[in-house]
């Protein structure tokens, strides 16, 4: 059991990667998007000016669930033995050569992957130039310490000489406690920051934030020097949307 | 050891009995078994090859490991104990569909169940179907009381032992069991963080997305066709997204500024809460998923966040760091009756609570600073500690049938995925590659 997982799952994984692009349910699935789009609009038009607000969007399909109808559930034990047939739309259909045509189809746009990474560099390139400073804090906290102060200041004045530029704080977080409450702990990092910023006069409509809590580490050793490296307020400079 | 006074037990097979095994009589039976309920004796008297049933792998028997699955699966179900027949002198082999005259032996030493079968490849052509029969011999009858035959591919092997063991919970308890749920979840590839959904044995992870940033904290919508799950667009705007499983088809529910984070649908689908500080800080809504109307329900200078709904969706539970650290806070589904609910430490927070509704798991950070498993009843009176050690345990998430925990811990270094029973017994790890795995979530059962 144990040492199975270790052997298999790669190779899972590999299939999967490789057999999804020629996945036969590919076809289908395109042709049910344009169809779904068509409902999707649809739905939207009757939506107009109703009740979405608040940044709701409005045509995601109703999720109320009563239960009852369901081709996966049980069929019971009988005395003669009934005859079932898995795959198909119960899932883990096996498409041929060990492929996966299950019902969960991975979304392998690796175009998306590789747009994001060229604009991560993008954004790194053009903060290093700009000579940020990133700005660290005690566990637990996201008051801006003295050293913090010195950075920030460094980076007004930055920000005060390149007008145009548009800055980017993000919030990150060490690896102790829980994903959720550090993406609340990371914002208030990054908004801390931002406040300080404001108060050395750079303009709040060229600051924005935002938080990754413990989700994109610096550093990913168990150690208290590296947990300090990922409490951290981090500028950047916008270069994308 | 003694094995008498256990045949009484053998007639009371009926569907949802908690089973009462003459005292004296339960130590007998090998595995852990509880004061308050006390599991039905399970002998797997094998599965068996038939002709050309080895794997495309060529070394483990199909019947073996269906065998091996369907063990572990009454293992997990905590309904059965496991029985070793073998060690009870019974030795079983080449069965048809009949009860072997062996098994009025083994039902005379308090076993209730047998379950045996056979698997293999017709015509042994190399993309044939794989056919797995199973049998169920009742003690109580002595008789054999039902069986299935499952046909499909053998990429499918494993869902014929998950099902087959779905059917014996739902026999003797009447809930379909566990062994055919999905675990969702959160896996690294490079530096991005993408969905990915797996057996909840581990077995088969599939990757849902390929964004190449971050995709968080995904839940289940009650008719497990949907994930909803925290998006960055753009790496600067977090969205709450819904994903179709079957097509990867995406939605918006949730744009604008700021936090949009912890989506989570009532058990009904009937609204999504989340934590979204768009109007300055984290606050909790919910949004009418069929009117599409939001409804704000806190309003405090402190971040509220992790909403998780009651089995009935008339309240929710959440975290608060109103008071100075985070913890965990209950109200109705509207808002109203905001009560703390945990005051023992300065960080809880991560509340789940139980589809059986009688606890409510979160992380607790103890006085030595250890992010752990605690679980807490929904009137503050009892709570225990379920994981001790190190490492970092996050995003606990109940198996549909409230026995089980699935969350995530840097216990061995990287964050990985295990499962704990409600008792804290039964510590599993089931995931073990990849360099991150964190975020589980347990699907509904079906």
């Amino acid at each position: 059991m144990k040492t199975l997982p270790a052997s298999y799952l790669p190779l899972i994984l590999g299939v999967i990667v490789l057999g999804i692009p020629a996945c036969s349910k590919k076809a289908v699935r395109s042709g049910g998007d344009s169809q779904a789009l068509q409902e999707e609009m649809a739905r939207g038009e009757m939506a107009k000016g109703g009740a979405a607000k608040d940044g709701a969007h409005p045509s995601f399909p109703d999720t109320s669930f009563s239960g009852g109808d369901d081709s996966n559930s049980l069929r019971g034990l009988d005395r003669n033995p009934s005859e079932e047939r898995l795959g198909g739309n119960t899932g883990n259909a096996g498409a041929p050569g060990g492929g996966h045509g299950n019902a969960l189809i991975a979304k392998a746009d690796s175009g998306a992957a590789a747009r994001q990474l060229a604009e991560i560099r993008a954004e790194q390139v053009a903060s290093v130039a700009a000579g940020l400073r990133d700005v660290f804090f005690t566990y637990d906290s996201f008051s801006i310490t003295d050293e913090g102060r010195h950075a920030l200041s460094g980076n007004a004045e930055w920000a005060r000489s390149n007008p145009y530029a548009q800055l980017k704080i993000e919030g990150h977080c060490d690896e102790r406690g829980t994903s959720a409450y550090n993406l609340v702990l990371g914002e208030k990092r990054a908004k801390a920051v931002r406040n300080y910023l404001v108060e050395l006069g750079v303009a709040p409509a060229h600051l924005s934030v935002v938080s990754y809590g413990k989700e994109r580490p610096f550093c990913t050793e168990h150690t208290e020097s590296c947990y300090s490296q990922n409490r951290r307020g981090h500028l950047a400079v916008k270069t994308g949307k | 050891m003694t094995f008498r006074a256990v045949v009484f037990v053998s007639l009371c097979v009926s569907i949802g009995v908690a089973w009462i095994i003459e005292s004296g009589a339960a130590d007998v039976f090998l595995e852990a078994t509880r004061p308050d309920f006390q599991k039905i004796p399970l002998g797997i008297a094998g599965i068996e090859n038939m002709g050309g049933s080895e794997t495309p792998e060529g070394r483990v028997k199909l019947g073996a490991r269906i065998e091996e699955v369907l063990k572990a699966d009454a293992r997990r179900s905590l309904v059965f104990a496991l029985v070793d027949l073998p060690s009870l002198g019974i030795k079983v082999s080449h069965l048809g569909a009949e009860p072997d005259a062996s098994f009025k032996q083994a039902s005379e030493n308090g076993v209730s169940v047998i379950v045996w079968g056979k698997a293999g490849i017709k015509n042994g052509s190399k993309d044939a179907d794989l056919s797995m029969d199973g049998y169920v011999y009742d003690a109580g009858s002595n008789e054999v009381v039902g069986g299935k035959r499952y046909i499909g591919s053998t990429s499918v092997a494993r869902l014929m032992a998950h099902r087959f063991a779905d059917e014996l919970v739902f026999r003797y308890t009447g809930e379909p069991g566990i062994a055919r749920t999905k675990i969702a979840y959160v896996s690294e590839l490079g530096t991005a963080r993408e969905l990915f959904v797996m057996d909840y044995d581990g077995y088969d992870p599939r990757q849902l997305t390929a964004d190449g940033f971050l995709n968080l904290m995904p839940r289940w919508s009650p008719d497990r066709r949907f994930l909803v799950f925290t998006t960055y667009r753009n790496r600067n705007t977090q969205d709450i997204d819904m994903i179709e499983l079957a097509t990867g088809k995406r939605w918006t529910l949730v744009s604008q500024g700021g936090l949009n984070i912890t989506p989570t649908l009532s058990p009904d689908g009937s609204f999504l809460a989340y934590s979204s500080s768009h109007e300055g800080n984290a606050e909790l809504y919910r949004m009418d998923t069929h009117k599409k109307a939001v409804q704000r329900l806190t309003t405090h200078a402190a971040g509220d966040l992790s909403p998780s709904w009651s089995p009935s969706g008339r309240e929710l539970a959440f975290t608060s760091d109103r008071n100075g650290g985070p913890q965990i806070f209950l109200m109705s589904a509207d808002g109203s009756n905001v009560r703390r609910l945990t005051f023992d430490g300065d960080y809880n927070a991560a509340p789940a609570w139980s589809p059986r509704g009688n606890w409510i798991a979160y992380v607790c950070r103890t006085p030595k600073k250890e992010y752990k498993l605690c679980v807490i009843t929904p009137d503050g009176q009892k709570h225990l500690q379920l994981t001790t050690g190190l490492g970092v345990d996050d995003s606990p998430s109940w198996s549909p049938d409230g026995r089980h925990l699935v969350f995530s811990s840097t216990v061995d270094g990287k964050s990985q995925i295990y499962m704990i029973n409600v008792d804290g017994k039964d510590l599993e790890r089931i995931t073990f590659t990849g360099t991150h795995n964190s975020a589980p979530s347990w699907s509904p059962a079906s």
